[in-house]
């Protein structure tokens, strides 16, 4: 399918679909030498930036984003900014504000999040990349539910400028994409030090020279708790992993089971004072009746425009960080960051990667989704917040399909500023792994 | 009675704190601003180093201990200047702690610590009394110094903020007459509880705060009334402190680390700052070195700093007995005459004339015309007509009123009665200075 | 978890919540919580990090510049005479 093919059935797509919270009118693509979306939490000029939010209707940044303006550097033209949950607080994009993307092999069925409508794009269009933005597993679960290749890079490698925070000690920008060679060719454009953000500016250059995976370490803590089908499309692929030359262990990482309260203090915490700034002032919804006094102006507009989730995360992070409640559970969640990061370290001395797979289950049916509890949710993520709470650069790749034709997918985390290994494990893994493209018709 | 101060001075950097907005002042507002002081979502904060140098040279001044790391926390709390409604400060590991600063070169008061944080816009109120928010603010560089409770009275408190705020003024270079505002928090207990008045703007207004809230205490304990811990404010019209409703976790601000900066190792950026001598330390080094009485080093130094720099010079080169008879007399009494007529003085000819008189070319009469005949630009006869005249004058004074010289030698003050006489006989011809400084002689040579 | 405890979270945090809202996040966070306790037991470290990687004495130097033109900082602003309108203040 052509470029300007894509952009005529764009609407049509997304009317099937709903992966797009803003899209493009163009029909022609000009000069546009490849199509890209982003994740709606990424600013951009042309398009209304929500980040999911209701609360955010209307803001139209007067800056784009480090990644998404160096992409269009090189010729990409932005043709959609993705569904999302609300801020990235959610594990199947079904928080969202706006519309909830349909998982491109069964519409029942959720894409996974938040990055969600990023993975459906990368899934749904030929030659396509989406931009996605991981803070606890927001670019492999969704890649490992609609069956393409995500990677989040190290904490620091893509500037942050430009993206509407949820926890900045964990935020991390990727790539999805349908090919394996595509995470190497766009991380490789949107990396690099970018004095707006500091975090980005002590990064080593990338390295893109193929680097064979030789040996991966699976943590026993990482193959608990799986579904059936998860369990057995993981151990064939283990099989597969062998056959192309991979040593496989397996290992112990108690700290694995720590990573997810952990996260969940600091990512909120974090996340309850950059959403303090929503108050209905200077952007998004300001319509509220001013005669009222700040504090209860202030209340009134939040209290409105913030979704469900939102509203407990903002509740629980406060509640974490506040002294006289639950401020000794921050302090403990920051040394526990530093507990995973040391385990990993270790365990990466001895092995190119650790790897498990990257969710529990297949993606859910959103009839499914409805009877789990906030906590339940929260602990689907187990298999992904190790990495994101440590920062270490993590990969998805599809790895088989289950019963009713859903993908599954493993994760292969590397350590610190080691993205090469995974761009090498990727494209060999590409070669040899039967991918199952959705059926596309609109 | 005990007080402490808490202290915001702006720092006088030429951008923001976390962008690179310029802080100079704007007739229009939300002219200089931009995503990040804004709070627009999406963008990030990027520090000025020079906060941090400015921080360091407050913390070094103030004595504390500079700490080897510091990083930055979020203050989270709402109101419509915020545009984040965090305010990047710091909580753990401020640039500096545990300092001392000396008042009045006597009295230590503990400095609790000193951290940089941004400020907030400026609002106000329309006749409908919703609000209108300037940003231009917004990001502009502070310095907080935080006290111990050590300081006794009002009166003190005023004190120490006149001298510590010139004491910074000199040592960051801020122009005389740039106008510097310094705001307060202010905390007093006349018995056991303690009471914050928030928000004071400027030294005067901090003294008569804080003896409001003084009377308001003293006379609440001796009605037995229970002073309650609170919040309170300063109403200038009425000169009375009055409580403000505190909502019940106003001062949990739910501290975390800022993550969008990083860390900064501060050690050997510290180590490479040398801070000029503030006049407040070079007056008490200069009474102790040269063991002269502190109104001398004083009068030198907050004469001009350039004065009491000759005056060591001088100390240097021939003796301190030299700097005190030359430097700490017609030198110093002159100073001022010689500022106002804008002339380039050599001060090493200063030194030339002292030097003939040390090497017994000129005689002491002589030497004190030709110093004040050079710096005043009168001529040498003039001023020696002059000389005498003046001395002639206040001969005569003492000559009818000899309990002067009496008086003087148990209290100096007595030497004022010459200079009110001197005042009504000649109408200002002769500086005040100049004057105390003949007297002076001239009483001491009756003894 | 107790609903007073959420109530003055929740005004710390300027929300209101419906009886509703309340019931639900009253019994959603005393669930996550009371499973967060595994912290507890978790090893601690005397490593403090702000971020998961080094980021060190990284800063700008004091070079004042306007990136942006104010007035399309203000375009979708509520504003009178370039002053951003807010609520009341008491």
């Amino acid at each position: 399918m052509s470029m300007n093919d894509t952009l005529r059935d764009l609407k049509k797509i997304n009317d099937k679909y709903q992966m797009f919270h803003a899209m493009t009118d163009d029909d022609d693509c000009g000069g546009a030498s490849f199509l890209f979306s982003a994740k709606d939490n990424l600013t951009s000029k042309d398009m209304e930036t929500c980040a999911g939010s209701r609360i955010l209707e209307g803001y139209h940044p007067v800056f784009d984003a480090t990644s998404i303006e160096k992409l269009r550097k090189i010729g990409g033209k932005l043709i959609g900014k993705t569904n999302m949950d609300e801020f990235g607080f959610g594990t199947f994009s079904t928080n969202s504000g706006f519309e909830i993307p349909r998982n491109p092999y069964d519409l029942d069925r959720a894409c996974g999040g938040s990055s969600g409508g990023s993975a459906c794009a990368a899934s749904v269009i030929d030659d396509h990349i989406s931009l996605g933005v991981s803070t606890g597993g927001s670019i492999c679960c969704p890649a490992s539910f609609c069956g393409v290749y995500g990677i989040a890079p190290t904490y620091g490698r893509v500037s942050r400028h430009g993206l509407i925070d949820y926890g900045n000690s964990l935020d991390k920008i990727g790539v999805l994409s349908q090919k394996a060679s595509d995470l190497k060719k766009y991380i490789e454009v949107i990396a690099g030090r970018d004095e707006r953000d500091p975090t980005s500016m002590v990064q080593p250059e990338l390295k893109t020279a193929y680097r064979k995976m030789k040996s991966v370490a699976v943590p026993k803590e990482g193959i608990e708790g799986l579904s059936k089908e998860v369990d057995s499309a993981f151990r064939s692929a283990l099989e597969d992993l062998k056959s192309m030359g991979v040593d496989v262990d397996y290992i112990d990482m108690p700290s694995l089971k720590y990573a997810m309260p952990a996260y969940y203090i600091l990512a909120t915490s974090e996340a309850s004072t950059n959403l303090a700034r929503y108050v209905g002032m200077r952007y998004g919804h300001q319509e509220g009746d001013h005669s009222l006094k700040f504090d209860d102006y202030f209340t009134a507009v939040r209290s409105k425009y913030f979704g469900d989730e939102a509203k407990r995360r903002i509740l629980l992070g406060t509640y974490a960080r506040m002294a006289g409640f639950g401020g000794r559970h921050y302090a403990k969640a920051r040394e526990v960051r530093q507990v995973v990061i040391n385990d990993y370290k270790n365990v990466l001395k001895d092995h190119d990667a650790v790897l498990a797979p990257t969710m529990p289950f297949t993606a859910p049916k959103f009839s499914d989704i409805s009877k789990m509890s906030a906590l339940d949710s929260y602990k689907a993520d187990y298999l992904t917040i190790p990495a994101n709470i440590a920062g270490t650069p993590h990969l998805s790749v599809p790895c088989g399909y289950d019963s009713d034709g859903m993908p599954v997918g493993m994760q292969f985390v590397a350590d610190h500023w080691h993205e090469d290994v995974l761009f090498s494990i990727a494209e060999d893994w590409e070669k040899q792994f039967d991918l199952k493209r959705p059926e596309v018709s609109i | 009675m005990k007080i402490g101060l808490e202290c915001h001075v702006q720092l006088p950097t030429k951008s923001k704190m976390f962008c690179s907005c310029p802080t100079e002042d704007c007739e229009y507002p939300n002219t200089y601003v931009c995503p990040t002081c804004l709070g627009m979502p999406g963008s990030r904060p990027v520090l000025n180093k020079q906060v941090l140098v400015y921080g360091i040279m407050i913390a070094k001044m103030l004595n504390c201990r500079i700490n080897d790391t510091t990083w930055f926390a979020r203050k989270t709390y709402f109101y419509p200047d915020m545009s984040k409604s965090v305010q990047i400060t710091q909580y753990d590991n401020p640039i500096g702690e545990e300092g001392v600063y000396y008042l009045d070169g006597k009295k230590p008061i503990r400095i609790t610590r000193i951290h940089i944080e941004e400020d907030p816009g400026k609002t106000k109120r329309t006749a409908d009394l919703t609000s209108l928010v300037d940003y231009n603010r917004s990001g502009i560089p502070l310095a907080e110094i935080v006290t111990e409770p050590d300081i006794a009275t009002p009166a003190e408190a005023r004190q120490f903020l006149t001298q510590m705020i010139g004491d910074i003024r000199h040592l960051l270079n801020i122009p005389d007459d740039l106008e510097w505002v310094v705001k307060c928090d202010c905390n007093i207990s006349v018995g056991t509880e303690r009471v914050e008045i928030k928000n004071v703007n400027g030294m005067k207004h901090a003294e008569k705060a804080l003896h409001a809230e003084m009377i308001r205490q003293i006379a609440m304990i001796k009605a037995k009334k229970k002073i309650l811990r609170e919040t309170r404010r300063y109403d200038p019209e009425r000169d009375v402190t009055i409580g403000v409703r505190v909502k019940e976790f106003e001062d949990q601000y739910g501290y975390i680390d800022e993550p969008d900066l990083g860390i900064y190792h501060i050690k050997d950026l510290a180590d490479s700052i040398k801070i000029a001598e503030s006049p407040q330390n070079m007056i008490l080094r200069m009474t102790s070195q040269y063991k002269i009485d502190q109104k001398m080093a004083k009068q030198l130094v907050n004469t001009s700093m350039d004065l009491a720099g000759l005056f060591e010079d001088v100390a240097k080169e021939f003796d301190t007995a030299a700097a005190i008879k030359w430097v700490g007399g017609p030198i110093s009494s002159n100073w001022r005459t010689m500022e106002e007529r804008d002339a380039e003085i050599d001060l090493m000819k200063l030194k030339g004339f002292i030097r003939e008189y040390t090497n017994g070319k000129i005689t002491d009469t002589q030497c004190a015309i030709e110093i004040k005949s050079y710096m005043t630009g009168v001529d040498a006869s003039a001023a020696q007509e002059d000389s005498a005249g003046l001395e002639t004058l206040i001969n005569g004074f003492l000559d009818q009123n000899p309990k002067i010289v009496a008086d003087y030698q148990k209290n100096d003050k007595a030497a004022n009665q010459v200079i009110g006489y001197v005042m009504r006989q000649t109408g200002g011809k002769y500086s005040s200075a100049e004057v105390v400084e003949t007297a002076k002689k001239l009483i001491e040579a009756r003894f | 978890m107790d609903v007073k405890t959420v109530q003055d979270v929740a005004k710390f945090a300027h929300l209101e919540l419906t009886d509703e809202e309340l019931e639900t996040y009253c019994k959603d966070l005393g669930d996550i919580l009371s499973y967060f306790e595994l912290l507890n037991e978790a090893p601690g470290c005397d490593e403090r990090g702000v971020n998961p990687i080094k980021v060190e004495d990284i800063c700008r130097e004091d070079e004042p510049k306007i990136e942006y033109d104010a007035d399309e900082l203000l375009r979708d602003m509520d504003t009178y005479e370039r002053y951003v309108r807010g609520p009341r203040l008491s």
